[in-house]
């Protein structure tokens, strides 16, 4: 069940004011950081919706990210589309893959259901990769950014591009958080604590499922259409497993079931990555080492372990947040 | 296309499938004894390759090598289970995920730094560097080694699993954890064991896989996904799974390569795909 | 930003970096992998930089941030435009992977910042693509193959297999050699593009070529799927003989591929045992410092550092000038006689047919034939 308590709309403010200055008052590099993040945050919330409170642990997302950002490349460079037009139907199609394969893998669970979603996944990238229509490995060039010039926007500037990047980012997760608070979020919680109670109810669970990832993949594509804007250039490196589970370590790092989690998660590992390859080319050992250390450390990711903290000192807090399953325990079930 | 051809696509399929099954085995025992997912097996394959390599060049010796890489692997293995496996039994899946992830990038960067960037390699001992006649073929002597080799561990493994005391052990801890410790079983050191096992699998693939394909930083990283493929079509936790799931992968991936080319990348996910929305618990999952 | 700021003097250590910074005349952002599949490469393309640029005296003159590409698009690109936009770099240089030269071509083009390319052999880059900011010291993959195509008939092979990896590298290289091959009167009796970074087992490619009727394998394998598919080759009894793109064969890897590797015959731009005085100074210096041979990736990074060299000597300093001026570079590299084409921005460059041999205990490579100053066509490139 999820509840936006006052922390986690604290840390979202800070995370998002401390973003936009340092994209404004940092050099160039900065903002590309600052996009860098907003992409990886979209993607880990989108990812979280599914994974920590529909206990979908995907290995797509990387991919149904590449498919938005395909389509959208599509759209407007091999079919002349404008791009706004083109950015909604991208975001469909991603839509549109979540929810078929929520469908079909629907009576999957736990690793069987990561796998399967990596073999969709996987089937995505290996298409795209092959065609060469699509331009196989090379990719495609040549996009651009929506024309906002009408509103004053500059979207080319770069301060401009991290702000509005900053902008979907917080858009996201202000959906996140309303599907998750409606009755539709509160039934996939529930299924994913107890699919045959829900199923006696009279629940269709493999349809809500289903529902749930298409909304977290519709999530997934403003990540992907983010990404094609910034680069200007795509290629199937955007569909490889290995983003997803990048993004999976992100939202299990920053603290899974907790939305604001993965948001911090993704903060915390672009900036790490940064610092740490400054000084050397061996950058793997060292998050290697953070990401065993944040599970010994309790098991909750980071933010997860923040909330634990603060529930202790406080127990009577202020805005009582009933049961807030830590991610340890919703794992477990799932075993 | 005679007959030769099919009998050296069919030797050819056979060897990959028994590669596969010695790194997948170890992976799926650990899995239905111990409930943990070690994404980290791979990267015991990878350190199996480098030491054996390192072992061979400083004694001359492919045996040496290939005796000596999964003790090695062993022993990285007993300390990662005294250190990290045992603590996190009770995580949860995610913890587990994140902490053998970890192991994934220490493991890939302490190669780097070990044995550099530059991909390594290491040459089959004179004994099987020729070729063999087979069923009417020539072909080659290590490759049927390798036959050999996955032929007699499958064997082994049977034999225990379904003869032995320890065997019956295990059986019963993976059909019941919490009654086989009420039984007198002491499950503690029964996880070390088979952890153990396991990882001296992986650092034998990794050894015997070295004289045929070359090692490199990313070798522990692309072989996770096909062992985890044959783990999942098999059913986890089961050695008749991991056989099962060997032998369709490795015919899959031979005969795609050999029939439809052009969908040779994508047909083993088809293929997973297909059986997880038909069984979603796999072919042959140990508990039923 | 610390990391790789500073001259190539070993004096001015990183701390002093922003020091030498301030008094180097050109400021150089070097653009390779150093994590992933192709850090051996970023490597030993960085070692030859250096190297040119010590051997010239001139450490002090120059500045170099690296960054590290991880051989992926939207990485590359991101470090391109911290280069560019933030460390101000005067030129760049490097890029293993064409993807990454793909991702980048927009940008550099439309930033107008002279980019020298050691490596990424994408045809595109300096045919349709092309672009007056992107000058290719390396080689294109067209011009490393084609001149196999005749080579191979007048040997008297009259029919071949064709390997490689399913990717678009893959593709351009095949093809080159395959048209020239068939131009030369050459038949390609049948060929397989294998699943890329996915193959482990070239055994069932290998029965298919057996009993295809072809009288020799051509491929293009670099890296570990190069060592892996020699040496499976080997393993296999060596049934046809083995020709192909000389990255099969690069002294990089051809230790680890062992007596495999003996008898195949490859083309490539640059071979270690060249005979020329300047390669001979070259490769004993080279291993002086270092310890090992060069190989094609080190001559490439080399090479780059003496083209831009070449380039501020004949009077350049900014970026337009520095780009102004690359088209006309031409000198004797350890690699032959090289020129940038002013027609394509491609290197013109004597491509080496060498067969590897056994050396007493270690290999080597013996050229037997030499195709001098091949060139690219435009190919859709309207540079003049």
């Amino acid at each position: 069940m999820f509840h936006q308590t006052a922390t986690r709309t604290l840390v979202l403010l800070i995370a998002l004011a401390g973003l936009a200055i340092y994209a404004t008052s940092g050099g160039y590099f900065a903002r590309e950081i600052v996009v860098e993040i907003a992409i990886l945050a979209i993607l880990a919330v989108s990812l979280d919706v599914a994974a920590g409170f529909g206990g979908m642990v995907s290995l797509c997302h990387g991919a149904i990210m590449g498919i938005a950002a395909y389509a959208y490349a599509i759209l407007t460079v091999k079919l002349g589309l404008p791009n706004l037009p083109a950015a909604v139907l991208s975001l469909a199609a991603a839509a549109i893959f979540g929810t078929l394969v929520g469908w079909i893998t629907g009576r999957t669970t736990g690793i069987f259901f990561i796998m399967a979603t990596l073999a969709f996944g996987q089937m995505a990238y290996t298409t795209i990769f092959k065609s060469r229509w699509l331009g196989g490995d090379d990719g495609i060039g040549s996009l651009s950014r929506f024309d906002l010039a009408w509103l004053g926007i500059d979207l080319d500037d770069s301060l401009v591009f991290a702000l509005y990047a900053l902008v979907l980012l917080a858009l996201v997760y202000i959906a996140a958080a309303w599907v998750l608070r409606s009755a539709f979020g509160r039934t996939l919680s529930g299924i994913h604590a107890n699919e045959d109670r829900m199923r006696a109810l009279g629940v269709n669970t493999v349809i809500h499922r289903a529902r749930a990832l298409g909304f977290s993949a519709l999530l997934a594509g403003v990540a992907g259409i983010l990404a094609a804007q910034h680069t200007l250039y795509i290629s199937p490196q955007l569909l490889f497993w290995t983003v997803s589970g990048e993004v999976l370590i992100v939202v299990i790092l920053g603290g899974l079931g907790t939305l604001i989690g993965p948001l911090v998660g993704a903060v915390l590992f672009v900036l790490l990555k940064h610092q740490i390859s400054d000084y050397t080319d061996h950058w793997h050992i060292v998050i290697g080492l953070i990401l065993i250390a944040t599970v010994l450390a309790g098991g909750r990711g980071l933010y997860g372990q923040v909330e634990h903290m603060l529930a202790r000192r406080r127990p009577a807090p202020e805005k009582p947040a009933p049961e807030k399953p830590g991610p340890e325990k919703k794992g477990l079930s799932h075993a | 296309m005679d007959a030769g051809f099919w009998v050296l696509q069919l030797l050819n399929a056979t060897q990959f499938s028994m590669l596969l099954f010695l790194l997948s085995v170890g992976l799926t025992v650990i899995f239905g004894l111990l409930h943990f997912v070690n994404l980290a097996h791979g990267a015991l394959y990878m350190l199996g390759a480098y030491v054996g390599i390192s072992v061979a060049a400083s004694s001359g010796s492919f045996w040496a090598a290939f005796i000596l890489a999964p003790i090695a692997v062993t022993a990285i293995g007993a300390v990662l289970y005294v250190t990290l496996i045992d603590r996190l039994r009770g995580a949860g899946p995610m913890n587990q995920v994140l902490v053998t992830f970890g192991l994934i990038f220490v493991f890939l960067d302490v190669v780097r730094l070990l044995w550099g960037d530059v991909a390594l390699s290491l040459t089959a001992p004179k004994s099987l560097s020729g070729a063999a006649e087979i069923l009417g073929v020539s072909y080659p002597a290590y490759r049927l080694f390798i036959i050999g080799l996955g032929a007699v561990v499958m064997a082994s493994l049977w034999l225990v699993l379904s003869r032995t005391q320890i065997g019956a052990m295990i059986r019963a801890s993976v059909e019941n954890e919490a009654m086989a410790a009420a039984l007198g079983i002491n499950v503690g050191r029964l996880f070390f064991s088979v952890f153990c096992l396991g990882c001296a699998l992986a650092g034998l693939a990794g050894v015997a896989a070295a004289p045929i394909v070359s090692a490199t930083t990313g070798m522990g990283i692309s072989i996770l996904i096909p062992t985890l493929i044959v783990v999942v079509i098999g059913g986890l936790g089961s050695l008749q799974g991991a056989i099962l799931g060997s032998f369709i992968v490795g015919f899959i991936e031979t005969f795609g390569a050999v029939l439809l080319p052009g969908f040779a990348a994508v047909l083993i996910y088809v293929l997973l795909a297909a059986v997880l929305v038909l069984r979603p618990e796999g072919l042959l999952p140990a508990r039923g | 930003m610390k990391r790789g700021l500073s001259t190539i003097a070993l004096a001015a250590a990183a701390s002093l970096g922003l020091t030498g910074a301030a008094f180097a005349e050109t400021t150089v952002g070097l653009l390779l992998p150093y994590s992933g599949t192709y850090a051996a490469l970023g490597n030993d393309i960085t070692d030859g930089f250096n190297f040119a640029i010590e051997e010239a005296g001139r450490a002090d003159a120059f500045a170099i941030v690296r960054e590290d590409t991880e051989a992926k698009p939207p990485v590359g690109l991101a470090m391109a435009r911290k280069l560019v936009l933030e460390d101000e770099v005067d030129v760049l240089v490097g890029v293993v992977s064409s993807g990454v030269l793909g991702a980048l071509r927009d940008f550099v083009d439309g930033a107008e910042v002279p980019l020298i390319v050691a490596n990424a052999g994408n045809d595109a880059a300096t045919g349709e693509a092309c672009s007056p900011y992107i000058v290719r010291v390396s080689f294109s993959n067209a011009q490393v193959n084609r001149p196999m195509g005749q080579w191979l008939v007048d040997q008297g092979i009259g029919k071949v297999y064709t390997l490689a990896p399913d990717y678009a590298a893959g593709h351009q290289m095949i093809e080159a050699f395959t048209e020239a091959y068939a131009a030369a009167g050459g038949e390609v009796v049948g060929g397989e593009f294998t699943p890329f970074g996915q193959t482990s087992d070239f055994g069932p490619y290998l029965t298919n070529a057996g009993s295809s009727g072809a009288e020799a394998i051509f491929v293009f394998y670099a890296g570990g799927e190069a060592i892996s598919f020699v040496k499976q080759y080997g393993s296999f009894g060596k049934k046809l003989p083995l020709y192909g793109s000389g990255f099969l064969t690069s002294p990089l890897y051809v230790g680890a591929e062992g007596e495999a590797a003996v008898g195949v015959t490859a083309s490539l731009h640059y071979v270690p045992t060249l005979d020329t005085p300047e390669n001979k100074a070259f490769v004993d210096a080279f291993k002086a410092k270092f310890e090992r041979t060069p190989s094609e990736y080190s001559v490439q990074g080399y090479d780059a550092a003496r083209t831009l060299m070449a380039a501020i000597d004949s009077g350049a300093a900014d970026r337009a000038s520095i780009a102004a001026a690359l088209p006309k570079v031409s000198y004797a590299s350890p690699r032959g006689p090289v020129e940038i084409d002013p027609a394509t921005n491609n290197v013109v460059q004597n491509i080496y047919i060498y067969e590897t041999v056994a050396d007493g205990d270690g290999l080597t490579q013996k050229v037997v034939g030499t195709v001098e100053a091949v060139r690219d066509e435009p190919n859709g490139c309207e540079l003049q």
